[in-house]
Protein backbone atom coordinates (compact mmCIF):
# COMPACT_ATOMS: atom_id res chain seq x y z
CA UNK A 1 0.00 0.00 0.00
CA UNK A 2 1.24 3.52 -0.72
CA UNK A 3 2.20 6.19 1.81
CA UNK A 4 -0.58 8.02 3.53
CA UNK A 5 -1.32 11.64 2.40
CA UNK A 6 -0.12 13.12 5.71
CA UNK A 7 3.28 11.44 5.70
CA UNK A 8 3.89 12.53 2.09
CA UNK A 9 3.21 16.21 2.90
CA UNK A 10 5.19 16.94 6.05
CA UNK A 11 6.73 13.83 7.42
CA UNK A 12 10.52 14.37 6.90
CA UNK A 13 12.81 17.38 7.39
CA UNK A 14 13.11 19.64 4.34
CA UNK A 15 16.29 21.62 3.57
CA UNK A 16 16.46 24.85 1.61
CA UNK A 17 18.60 24.52 -1.50
CA UNK A 18 20.95 27.50 -1.33
CA UNK A 19 23.27 26.50 -4.16
CA UNK A 20 21.67 28.92 -6.65
CA UNK A 21 21.80 31.73 -4.10
CA UNK A 22 25.48 30.91 -3.53
CA UNK A 23 26.08 31.29 -7.28
CA UNK A 24 24.43 34.69 -7.25
CA UNK A 25 26.41 35.81 -4.20
CA UNK A 26 29.67 34.69 -5.80
CA UNK A 27 28.96 36.76 -8.91
CA UNK A 28 28.13 39.82 -6.79
CA UNK A 29 31.26 39.28 -4.70
CA UNK A 30 33.52 39.14 -7.78
CA UNK A 31 31.89 42.27 -9.23
CA UNK A 32 32.31 44.18 -5.98
CA UNK A 33 35.91 43.02 -5.58
CA UNK A 34 36.58 44.42 -9.08
CA UNK A 35 34.97 47.74 -8.13
CA UNK A 36 36.88 47.90 -4.84
CA UNK A 37 38.71 51.17 -4.76
CA UNK A 38 41.83 52.17 -2.90
CA UNK A 39 41.94 55.65 -4.48
CA UNK A 40 43.21 58.49 -2.34
CA UNK A 41 40.04 60.46 -2.95
CA UNK A 42 36.39 59.67 -3.20
CA UNK A 43 33.50 61.72 -4.48
CA UNK A 44 30.13 61.90 -2.82
CA UNK A 45 27.93 62.45 -5.83
CA UNK A 46 24.86 64.65 -5.51
CA UNK A 47 22.85 67.08 -7.62
CA UNK A 48 24.99 70.04 -6.56
CA UNK A 49 28.27 68.42 -7.57
CA UNK A 50 28.47 66.85 -11.01
CA UNK A 51 32.06 66.39 -12.14
CA UNK A 52 32.93 66.81 -15.83
CA UNK A 53 34.12 63.87 -17.92
CA UNK A 54 37.64 64.05 -19.34
CA UNK A 55 40.07 61.94 -21.37
CA UNK A 56 42.83 62.55 -18.80
CA UNK A 57 44.48 59.38 -17.46
CA UNK A 58 46.49 60.89 -14.58
CA UNK A 59 45.54 59.14 -11.32
CA UNK A 60 44.62 61.36 -8.35
CA UNK A 61 47.02 61.83 -5.45
CA UNK A 62 46.30 62.98 -1.94
CA UNK A 63 46.30 66.75 -1.39
CA UNK A 64 44.13 69.38 0.28
CA UNK A 65 40.67 68.75 -1.08
CA UNK A 66 38.61 71.79 -2.10
CA UNK A 67 35.07 71.08 -3.28
CA UNK A 68 33.07 73.79 -5.08
CA UNK A 69 29.49 72.71 -5.56
CA UNK A 70 26.49 74.74 -6.72
CA UNK A 71 25.71 75.50 -3.09
CA UNK A 72 28.94 75.84 -1.09
CA UNK A 73 32.71 75.53 -0.82
CA UNK A 74 34.21 72.79 1.36
CA UNK A 75 37.82 72.27 2.42
CA UNK A 76 38.60 68.67 3.41
CA UNK A 77 34.89 68.03 4.00
CA UNK A 78 34.36 71.13 6.16
CA UNK A 79 31.94 73.79 4.86
CA UNK A 80 33.69 77.15 4.53
CA UNK A 81 31.32 79.32 2.52
CA UNK A 82 27.79 79.34 1.11
CA UNK A 83 27.48 80.48 -2.51
CA UNK A 84 24.61 82.66 -3.68
CA UNK A 85 22.48 82.48 -6.78
CA UNK A 86 21.81 85.73 -8.64
CA UNK A 87 20.33 86.73 -11.96
CA UNK A 88 22.94 87.72 -14.53
CA UNK A 89 22.40 91.34 -15.63
CA UNK A 90 23.52 90.68 -19.20
CA UNK A 91 21.95 87.32 -20.02
CA UNK A 92 19.06 87.30 -17.53
CA UNK A 93 19.98 83.73 -16.59
CA UNK A 94 20.53 82.60 -12.97
CA UNK A 95 24.17 82.14 -12.05
CA UNK A 96 26.15 81.15 -8.97
CA UNK A 97 28.60 83.59 -7.45
CA UNK A 98 30.61 84.18 -4.29
CA UNK A 99 28.88 86.73 -2.02
CA UNK A 100 30.57 90.15 -2.09
CA UNK A 101 30.50 90.22 1.73
CA UNK A 102 32.78 87.15 1.83
CA UNK A 103 35.46 88.76 -0.31
CA UNK A 104 38.19 91.32 0.12
CA UNK A 105 38.99 92.23 -3.47
CA UNK A 106 39.05 88.93 -5.34
CA UNK A 107 40.25 87.09 -2.19
CA UNK A 108 37.72 84.93 -0.32
CA UNK A 109 38.56 85.65 3.32
CA UNK A 110 37.23 82.50 5.05
CA UNK A 111 38.70 80.22 2.42
CA UNK A 112 42.05 82.00 2.65
CA UNK A 113 42.16 81.57 6.46
CA UNK A 114 41.27 77.89 6.17
CA UNK A 115 43.88 77.21 3.49
CA UNK A 116 46.57 79.08 5.41
CA UNK A 117 45.86 76.91 8.47
CA UNK A 118 46.04 73.80 6.25
CA UNK A 119 49.37 74.97 4.85
CA UNK A 120 50.73 75.61 8.36
CA UNK A 121 49.59 72.15 9.53
CA UNK A 122 51.19 70.53 6.49
CA UNK A 123 54.47 72.42 7.00
CA UNK A 124 54.54 71.49 10.71
CA UNK A 125 53.91 67.84 9.89
CA UNK A 126 56.71 67.86 7.32
CA UNK A 127 59.14 69.40 9.85
CA UNK A 128 58.26 66.87 12.56
CA UNK A 129 58.48 63.85 10.26
CA UNK A 130 61.69 65.10 8.63
CA UNK A 131 60.54 63.56 5.38
CA UNK A 132 59.80 65.47 2.19
CA UNK A 133 56.99 63.06 1.43
CA UNK A 134 54.91 64.56 4.21
CA UNK A 135 56.05 68.13 3.60
CA UNK A 136 54.07 70.99 2.14
CA UNK A 137 53.87 70.85 -1.65
CA UNK A 138 51.26 73.53 -2.30
CA UNK A 139 48.93 71.18 -4.13
CA UNK A 140 45.14 71.42 -4.15
CA UNK A 141 42.62 68.92 -5.44
CA UNK A 142 39.77 70.91 -6.95
CA UNK A 143 36.43 69.17 -7.32
CA UNK A 144 34.17 71.59 -9.16
CA UNK A 145 30.65 71.25 -10.46
CA UNK A 146 30.70 71.28 -14.26
CA UNK A 147 28.01 74.03 -14.50
CA UNK A 148 29.98 76.58 -12.47
CA UNK A 149 31.14 79.75 -14.21
CA UNK A 150 34.89 80.27 -14.45
CA UNK A 151 34.58 83.49 -12.39
CA UNK A 152 33.91 81.41 -9.23
CA UNK A 153 36.78 79.00 -9.92
CA UNK A 154 39.10 81.91 -10.71
CA UNK A 155 38.46 83.52 -7.33
CA UNK A 156 39.02 80.22 -5.53
CA UNK A 157 42.27 79.70 -7.48
CA UNK A 158 43.40 83.24 -6.72
CA UNK A 159 42.68 82.75 -3.00
CA UNK A 160 44.52 79.41 -3.00
CA UNK A 161 47.46 81.05 -4.75
CA UNK A 162 47.57 83.73 -2.05
CA UNK A 163 47.66 80.94 0.58
CA UNK A 164 50.74 79.43 -1.16
CA UNK A 165 48.84 76.72 -3.04
CA UNK A 166 50.04 77.11 -6.62
CA UNK A 167 49.45 73.66 -8.10
CA UNK A 168 45.92 72.65 -8.99
CA UNK A 169 44.61 69.22 -9.76
CA UNK A 170 41.16 69.33 -11.30
CA UNK A 171 39.29 66.15 -10.42
CA UNK A 172 37.35 64.71 -13.34
CA UNK A 173 35.57 61.50 -14.21
CA UNK A 174 37.70 59.35 -16.46
CA UNK A 175 35.87 58.92 -19.76
CA UNK A 176 36.70 57.00 -22.90
CA UNK A 177 39.33 58.63 -25.06
CA UNK B 1 30.79 -13.30 -10.53
CA UNK B 2 28.57 -11.00 -8.61
CA UNK B 3 29.53 -7.31 -8.62
CA UNK B 4 30.15 -5.76 -5.26
CA UNK B 5 28.02 -2.67 -4.99
CA UNK B 6 29.42 0.41 -3.28
CA UNK B 7 26.96 2.19 -1.09
CA UNK B 8 26.76 5.93 -1.85
CA UNK B 9 25.49 8.18 0.85
CA UNK B 10 23.81 11.46 -0.10
CA UNK B 11 26.60 13.91 0.89
CA UNK B 12 25.52 17.56 0.61
CA UNK B 13 28.01 20.32 1.25
CA UNK B 14 27.04 22.63 4.10
CA UNK B 15 27.11 26.05 2.45
CA UNK B 16 25.60 27.99 5.34
CA UNK B 17 28.94 29.20 6.91
CA UNK B 18 30.26 30.43 3.58
CA UNK B 19 26.93 32.16 2.95
CA UNK B 20 27.36 33.96 6.26
CA UNK B 21 30.85 35.08 5.27
CA UNK B 22 29.71 36.33 1.87
CA UNK B 23 26.76 38.17 3.42
CA UNK B 24 29.17 40.07 5.66
CA UNK B 25 31.63 40.76 2.83
CA UNK B 26 29.04 42.21 0.45
CA UNK B 27 28.01 45.25 2.57
CA UNK B 28 31.67 45.97 3.31
CA UNK B 29 32.63 45.87 -0.37
CA UNK B 30 29.55 47.89 -1.33
CA UNK B 31 30.77 50.67 0.95
CA UNK B 32 34.27 50.65 -0.57
CA UNK B 33 33.17 50.21 -4.16
CA UNK B 34 33.63 53.08 -6.56
CA UNK B 35 31.60 52.86 -9.71
CA UNK B 36 33.26 55.81 -11.47
CA UNK B 37 37.00 56.09 -12.04
CA UNK B 38 38.51 59.45 -11.22
CA UNK B 39 41.43 61.22 -12.83
CA UNK B 40 43.04 64.63 -12.46
CA UNK B 41 44.18 67.38 -14.81
CA UNK B 42 47.25 69.20 -13.53
CA UNK B 43 47.45 72.94 -13.87
CA UNK B 44 49.39 75.81 -12.35
CA UNK B 45 48.93 79.50 -11.80
CA UNK B 46 50.92 81.82 -14.05
CA UNK B 47 54.36 82.40 -12.53
CA UNK B 48 55.19 85.90 -11.32
CA UNK B 49 58.86 86.66 -11.85
CA UNK B 50 60.17 89.56 -9.78
CA UNK B 51 63.82 89.18 -10.65
CA UNK B 52 64.87 91.12 -13.74
CA UNK B 53 66.01 88.96 -16.63
CA UNK B 54 69.70 89.32 -17.30
CA UNK B 55 69.55 88.28 -20.92
CA UNK B 56 67.50 90.11 -23.50
CA UNK B 57 65.07 87.90 -25.40
CA UNK B 58 66.36 87.09 -28.86
CA UNK B 59 64.04 88.70 -31.43
CA UNK B 60 65.00 86.03 -33.99
CA UNK B 61 64.15 83.17 -31.64
CA UNK B 62 61.15 81.27 -32.95
CA UNK B 63 59.04 80.79 -29.81
CA UNK B 64 55.35 80.01 -29.83
CA UNK B 65 53.99 81.35 -26.48
CA UNK B 66 50.63 79.76 -27.16
CA UNK B 67 47.54 81.30 -25.56
CA UNK B 68 43.99 80.12 -26.01
CA UNK B 69 41.14 82.53 -25.42
CA UNK B 70 37.73 81.00 -24.66
CA UNK B 71 34.88 83.43 -25.23
CA UNK B 72 31.17 83.29 -25.99
CA UNK B 73 32.04 83.27 -29.70
CA UNK B 74 34.43 80.33 -29.66
CA UNK B 75 38.19 79.90 -29.37
CA UNK B 76 40.89 82.32 -30.40
CA UNK B 77 44.42 80.98 -30.71
CA UNK B 78 47.09 83.56 -30.00
CA UNK B 79 50.80 83.14 -30.56
CA UNK B 80 50.75 81.11 -33.76
CA UNK B 81 50.55 83.94 -36.32
CA UNK B 82 53.20 82.40 -38.56
CA UNK B 83 51.30 79.14 -38.97
CA UNK B 84 47.67 80.11 -38.52
CA UNK B 85 47.10 82.91 -41.00
CA UNK B 86 44.70 85.47 -39.63
CA UNK B 87 42.44 85.78 -42.65
CA UNK B 88 42.03 82.08 -43.30
CA UNK B 89 38.70 80.84 -41.94
CA UNK B 90 39.56 77.17 -42.47
CA UNK B 91 42.94 77.09 -40.77
CA UNK B 92 43.03 80.51 -39.09
CA UNK B 93 43.33 81.28 -35.37
CA UNK B 94 39.60 81.73 -34.74
CA UNK B 95 37.59 78.54 -34.14
CA UNK B 96 33.95 79.59 -34.11
CA UNK B 97 31.21 77.72 -32.28
CA UNK B 98 29.19 75.12 -34.15
CA UNK B 99 26.02 77.09 -33.44
CA UNK B 100 25.89 80.87 -33.49
CA UNK B 101 25.15 81.51 -29.83
CA UNK B 102 27.54 79.04 -28.10
CA UNK B 103 24.72 78.14 -25.73
CA UNK B 104 25.96 74.79 -24.46
CA UNK B 105 29.40 73.22 -23.88
CA UNK B 106 28.76 70.96 -26.88
CA UNK B 107 28.47 74.02 -29.14
CA UNK B 108 32.21 74.62 -29.07
CA UNK B 109 34.23 73.06 -31.92
CA UNK B 110 36.80 71.00 -29.97
CA UNK B 111 37.79 68.88 -32.96
CA UNK B 112 38.44 72.01 -35.01
CA UNK B 113 40.58 73.36 -32.17
CA UNK B 114 42.61 70.13 -31.97
CA UNK B 115 43.24 70.26 -35.74
CA UNK B 116 44.57 73.83 -35.56
CA UNK B 117 46.74 73.00 -32.55
CA UNK B 118 48.12 69.97 -34.39
CA UNK B 119 49.24 72.34 -37.18
CA UNK B 120 51.11 74.38 -34.58
CA UNK B 121 52.63 71.26 -33.03
CA UNK B 122 54.00 70.25 -36.47
CA UNK B 123 55.99 73.47 -36.51
CA UNK B 124 56.84 73.80 -32.80
CA UNK B 125 57.49 70.19 -31.81
CA UNK B 126 59.23 71.01 -28.51
CA UNK B 127 56.53 73.32 -27.17
CA UNK B 128 54.24 71.76 -24.55
CA UNK B 129 52.74 74.77 -22.76
CA UNK B 130 49.42 76.44 -23.35
CA UNK B 131 47.93 79.37 -21.44
CA UNK B 132 44.15 79.23 -21.18
CA UNK B 133 42.39 82.57 -20.92
CA UNK B 134 38.67 81.90 -20.38
CA UNK B 135 35.85 84.41 -20.27
CA UNK B 136 34.46 84.69 -16.67
CA UNK B 137 31.11 83.27 -17.77
CA UNK B 138 32.66 80.21 -19.42
CA UNK B 139 31.36 76.96 -17.96
CA UNK B 140 33.88 74.83 -16.11
CA UNK B 141 32.94 71.92 -18.38
CA UNK B 142 34.04 73.93 -21.43
CA UNK B 143 37.36 74.59 -19.69
CA UNK B 144 37.92 70.86 -19.07
CA UNK B 145 36.93 69.89 -22.63
CA UNK B 146 39.28 72.58 -23.99
CA UNK B 147 42.13 71.19 -21.87
CA UNK B 148 41.33 67.74 -23.31
CA UNK B 149 41.34 69.12 -26.86
CA UNK B 150 44.70 70.85 -26.29
CA UNK B 151 46.34 67.89 -24.51
CA UNK B 152 46.32 65.29 -27.28
CA UNK B 153 44.94 64.44 -30.68
CA UNK B 154 42.72 61.38 -30.23
CA UNK B 155 42.39 61.07 -34.02
CA UNK B 156 46.17 60.61 -34.42
CA UNK B 157 47.04 57.38 -32.62
CA UNK B 158 50.37 55.50 -32.86
CA UNK B 159 50.93 51.72 -33.08
CA UNK B 160 50.72 51.34 -29.30
CA UNK B 161 47.35 53.08 -29.24
CA UNK B 162 48.69 56.29 -27.68
CA UNK B 163 47.25 59.57 -28.90
CA UNK B 164 49.67 62.21 -30.21
CA UNK B 165 50.61 64.67 -27.46
CA UNK B 166 50.02 68.30 -28.32
CA UNK B 167 50.20 70.81 -25.44
CA UNK B 168 49.74 68.92 -22.13
CA UNK B 169 51.06 71.61 -19.74
CA UNK B 170 48.19 73.93 -18.92
CA UNK B 171 48.43 77.30 -17.20
CA UNK B 172 45.16 79.03 -16.38
CA UNK B 173 45.25 82.81 -16.56
CA UNK B 174 42.86 85.37 -15.12
CA UNK B 175 40.46 85.59 -18.00
CA UNK B 176 38.96 88.07 -20.44
CA UNK B 177 37.05 90.91 -18.80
Amino acid sequence: MGKSKASRRGGGTSELNITSMMDMMTIILVFLLKSYSTDDISVAGNDDLILPVSTSLTPPKLAVNVVISQRDILVDGEAVLQLEEVVDEVTGQPKVQIPESAKRGPKIVDLFDKLVSKAETSKGLGDRMGDEQFGFKGQVLLQCDKRLPFSVIREVMYTAGQAQFGEFRFVVIKGSG
Amino acid sequence: MAKKRTAFTDATLDLVPIMNLVTILIPFLLMSAQFVTLAVIDSTLPAIVNTPTLTEPDPNEDKLNLSLLITSKGFTIAGGDKVLEKDNLETGPIVACLDAACLSPESYDYQGLTKRLALLKDRYGDEENVILVPDPNTNYEVLVLTMDAARDDQADVDDEGKARLLFPNVVIAGGVE
